[in-house]
């Protein structure tokens, strides 16, 4: 009934996880309860869980992550205290909890910290910086947010159900493999990393497409903000990196849950091939995070210096290139496992070369803070930390990218600081700036600036406290990941190590002071203007907080900075641009989708790590089912209209008024009835201003979307196909292609998916001329040729099983079930959704959005011929071939 | 930019990708040459794979890797409808960065692997001379 769940899974016998995990448990319960006792429910789940808004979902993982934050924390303070300890002694973490503290360290900072505080930073300001109202797909952003935080959920049941993984962050095999971890940590790794993964793909194409086909009108590709373009950068790096990570754990949950031999070490498996695709993932990620970190650094350095961005087009430049070499050069992270000068020549010489787009960053903001009139608030400080920090930590990075300097330093404490360095003094030093910069414009008041420099002050002392003295305990020998030791001389360095951790403990106690004390005296920090630093990207047009659409209006965009522009025409003038002729609005409905998938995830993903299946079978039936009546409903959109918007945008001109008038403090309001009787000027007249149109019509994003998702499905496919090129010759003396594969089968296969193919042009060529029965006919033939083909491919892997040549077999068998099962299951997944199209169609009509899925479909099932292509040459063929 | 209002309005500068053209006869004759082309690709690739004594050797690996490109083009083209027109740039483009990943994750593994189980010990080797002791 319960798997392999039973009482032993709680850690009674150890004491700090079994407190901690209660102290936590009390807290939520606690919380729960006063949220009800102060009936906040109704509130919380309209306004903030069931949220579509781009803005709220952003500040939701920006809550997430600093939450995390505080849990990724305090593991690191317990391994700073153990290793201050543990010289001659035990010290207070045994060994198995202590392996699982730095695995939990790790996996926390990077995923639910790093990125969670990125994407949420991302989530917040893309869209307000290019004058849009929302993102490409607002309820895909939300399940993307849910389902990291099912993933955050999973991670942090560990602590109290089971344990979490003692291997690191990354998982190595063999050790990953069941022989040598054979408890649920690492499960509990593989499936919430998984979860977590599909919302940042979702994220991914989302923004890609966002930015690409949505843009205020006028704002052309080299007038957006740098953040916009290096978010664009960081999420193409998502969409194409994020599947080989989901490649690379899948293959390790098979080898865990279905006895394959892709990393064991036995029957052919090759752990190598796990170390090479996991970074293949690994190091885009890096830049993945760094990337956003550097536009908030140009958004906040050029602000704080009152001048635009200098080099502009070259940021652009650097900025698009480190997105293509950060695909070249993930071998620097395992030179130690032997691939021989040549190979280790190449990656360290491109690991170097990419120092120079990011030299050229740096430079440019010297140049920008040049000549400027540089006001230090919080966010400016926290940037020229970053600067100084940042370049220490890079150089030590292209020092590591010397092969035979890393093979001394590779693993020691000395690479711990370099990724400390770069990622706490760039990723983390930029989501704070972010944070202080932009938490005006979410929540109407800035944060104090005393306590915000008092945690800089901390944070950055404690930081070089702690990390200075482990490049020099790395240069001693000291290797990472030590639970104890016995040398006398490094004992000095690891007391002071643990001070800095303390300091950065202060720090993190005035930020949460600094958030207590802020929201009390929000009235005095209040930012009426909508505008508290004097920006100059589109965010500071519109009032703080934001409305829903985000604009009354949307911005036209003639130049660089746009807000800028209209700001210095305005002050030259002593007064605002024209009212302008509002319309009605049309935003999106919330919907609790992503908060239902999430809560299904998190059922299935706790059942697969449990072996309960009948509730793994229900979690997946529960997810499918929601996007099912996602799909169906009616009404998707709610309308403001004209003249509410007027109402909610005279606020905001009434403080514009004020600003260029030069009297911010006293506000005077324009009386809302002078206006309110002129339907001209509120442009309620039908024809009224008609926009001039900068986003793309909605059929052009959806199908744009999709392809995205197609190319990062292809990528996800690569990881697949490569395992099977590089294990194909694995036989460990089990049978070998010739005489396995049955080529007559493979020929019907092909013309069953061709046909199908075929079959399915056909039918959205009939719906997009409405013919509803020939729609349906040609559907039902797309799905009859789908199944044949199904069926035979699975009568031809039971065959295989059948006669011994199973996937746990050998590594290339393996790798070829992995490989074409994975297309079999898209041609499942493709006929799932094609069923419930056509049950859409037949009951909806040709309704515009179930076309549009429609086109979707049709690329899906074209996409898989071109798969099968691939593998039926390079598998099939070439595998028999004389 | 064509930089024509009307022109922009409309955006035809851009379609979607899989968007077909709207004359059904012409849509019809598009799927038609493509299933045509793509079985006569297939048929090609499964004959050289038999061994035919017209190709031999390297050859064939050659051939199929060709025929294989050869029939991916023509999948895109006339199923996907992704054309090296000036509205499908953005299509292009994209596709273009997910083709170069796909050749970098697969090529890249292949070198590095290929060095790597020269230049060290590959685990199986390994547990054979376990065995052997």
């Amino acid at each position: 009934m319960l798997g392999n769940l039973s009482w032993a899974a709680i850690p009674f016998n150890q004491p700090i996880p079994l407190v901690t995990s209660l102290i936590v448990m009390a807290v939520v319960v606690a919380t729960l309860l006063w949220i009800t006792a102060r009936g906040h429910w109704p509130y919380l789940w309209k306004e903030w869980i069931t949220s579509v808004d781009h803005k709220r979902i952003g500040v939701m993982y920006c809550v997430l992550a600093l939450v995390m934050l505080v849990r990724g924390f305090a593991d690191a303070i317990m391994m700073r205290a153990q290793q201050a300890l543990a010289f001659h002694a035990p010290g207070f973490l045994p060994p198995e909890h202590f392996d699982q503290i730095f695995s939990a360290h790790g996996t926390i900072m990077i995923f639910f910290v790093a990125m969670t505080f990125m994407i949420g930073l991302m989530n917040f300001a893309v869209p307000l910086q290019l004058g849009v109202r929302d993102v490409a797909f607002p309820t895909f952003n939300s399940v993307s947010l849910w389902l990291t935080a099912s993933a955050v959920l999973l991670v942090n049941l560990s602590l109290f159900i089971g344990e979490f993984a003692q291997t690191g962050w990354l998982v190595y095999p063999p050790l990953s493999e069941l022989n040598f971890s054979p408890g649920v940590g690492v499960d509990y790794y593989l499936w919430a990393i998984q979860i977590s993964g599909i919302g940042t793909l979702l994220t991914g194409i989302n923004f890609v497409t966002t930015i690409l086909k949505l843009r205020a009108p006028g704002m052309t590709l080299t007038r957006m903000p740098i953040f916009c373009w290096t978010a664009l950068a960081a999420n193409l790096l998502i969409v194409a990196a994020f599947p080989i990570l989901t490649a690379v754990l899948g293959m390790l949950l098979l080898d865990r849950y279905l006895g394959f031999h892709f990393f064991t070490v036995g029957l052919g498996g090759n752990p190598m091939m796990y170390i090479n695709l996991i970074w293949a993932w690994g190091h885009p990620e890096v830049y993945i995070l760094i990337l956003p970190a550097f536009g908030i650094f140009s958004e906040v350095i050029s602000t704080f210096s009152g001048k635009p961005l200098f080099g502009y087009r070259s940021m652009i430049i650097a900025t698009m290139a480190i997105c293509v070499l950060s695909f070249m050069v993930w071998l620097h992270h395992f030179f130690t496992m032997g691939a021989g000068a040549d190979v280790n020549g190449f990656f360290g010489i491109m690991t170097m070369i990419i120092a120079v787009p990011t030299g050229v960053k740096i430079f440019n903001w010297l140049f920008t803070m040049w000549w400027g009139r540089v006001r230090f608030r919080v966010p400016m400080m926290w940037s020229v930390a970053f600067m100084v920090t940042f370049v220490i930590g890079g150089m030590t990075g292209v020092l590591l990218a010397v092969p035979p300097a890393d093979f001394v330093l590779h693993n020691s404490l000395f690479l711990v600081a370099h990724f400390h360095n770069v990622v706490i003094g760039g990723v983390l030093f930029g989501a704070f700036a972010g944070y202080t910069y932009w938490f005006p414009k979410a929540f109407g008041f800035r944060l104090d600036e005393r306590l915000g420099k008092a945690a800089f002050w901390f944070w950055v002392t404690g930081f070089y406290i702690a990390f200075m003295p482990l490049y020099y305990l790395g240069l001693e020998g000291m290797t990472r990941r030590m639970q104890h030791y016995d040398v006398a001389s490094w004992r000095p360095w690891l007391l002071v190590a643990a001070g800095g951790a303390g300091l950065i403990l202060l720090g993190i106690c005035c930020q949460i002071a600094q958030l207590i004390v802020s929201i009390r005296n929000r009235d005095a920090l209040r930012d009426r203007t909508g505008d508290p630093w004097d920006g100059r990207t589109l965010e500071w047009i519109t009032a703080s907080p934001p409305p829903a659409f985000n604009f009354a209006v949307l911005p036209d965009v003639t130049g660089e900075e746009a807000y800028w522009g209209m700001k210095q025409k305005a002050l030259e003038r002593r007064q605002p641009s024209d009212l302008p002729a509002y319309k009605a609005i049309e935003m999106p409905r919330n919907s609790p989708t992503g908060f239902v998938v999430a809560f299904f995830a998190v059922i299935t993903g706790f059942a697969l790590i449990w072996h309960i299946w009948w509730a793994v079978i229900v979690g997946f039936v529960g997810a499918f089912a929601t996007f099912v009546a996602f799909a169906w409903r009616d009404h998707s959109e709610h309308v403001f209209s004209a003249k509410r918007v007027a109402q909610i945008d005279s606020d905001r001109r009434n403080a514009r008024v004020a600003m260029v008038e030069g009297r911010e403090k006293d506000i005077a309001h324009v009386k809302m009835t002078d206006i309110d009787d002129d339907p001209n000027r509120l442009g309620l007249l039908a024809n009224a201003g008609a926009e001039k149109s900068g986003s793309a019509p909605k059929r052009i994003v959806t199908g744009y979307g999709f392809w995205i998702f197609l190319l990062s499905d292809f990528v996800l496919f690569s990881g697949f196909y490569a395992a099977y090129a590089v294990l194909s010759h694995a036989f460990a003396g089990g049978p070998k292609p010739y005489g396995l594969f049955d080529l007559k089968t493979v020929a019907i296969e092909t013309a069953l998916l061709l046909l199908s193919s075929f079959a399915c042009g056909m039918a959205t060529i009939a719906s997009g001329v409405r013919n509803m029965v020939w729609t349906q006919i040609g559907y039902i033939i797309t799905g009859l040729l789908g199944l044949g083909f199904l069926v035979l491919e699975f009568s031809e892997f039971a065959r295989m099983i059948a006669m011994g040549a199973g996937p746990g077999r050998s590594a290339f068998l393996s790798a070829f079930f992995a490989l074409v099962g994975l297309h079999g299951l898209h041609v499942t997944i493709g006929l799932l959704w094609l069923g419930t199209m056509m049950a859409q169609f037949w009951a909806k009509g040709f309704r515009a959005d179930i076309q549009r899925r429609g086109m979707c479909f049709a690329l899906f099932w074209h996409a898989l011929d071109i798969i099968w292509v691939g593998i039926f040459t390079n598998v099939y063929l070439l595998g028999t071939s004389p | 930019m064509t930089g024509n209002e009307a022109k922009t309005k409309h955006r035809p500068d851009d379609v979607a990708p899989g968007d077909r053209p709207d004359d059904i006869a012409v849509a019809v004759r598009n799927y038609l040459t493509g299933f045509a082309l793509a079985a006569a690709l297939t048929v090609a690739s499964f004959w050289i794979a038999s061994g035919p004594s017209v190709v031999y050797g390297l050859g064939i690996p050659m051939a199929l890797a060709a025929l294989a490109v050869g029939q991916m083009g023509v999948h895109l083209v006339f199923f996907l409808h992704i054309t090296s027109g000036s509205d499908n740039i953005n299509n292009v483009l994209a596709l273009a960065f997910g083709v170069l990943i796909v050749g970098i994750v697969i090529l890249g593994s292949l070198w590095i692997m290929y060095h790597l189980n020269t230049n060290m010990m590959i685990p199986n080797a390994m547990m054979d001379m376990h065995s052997q002791q």
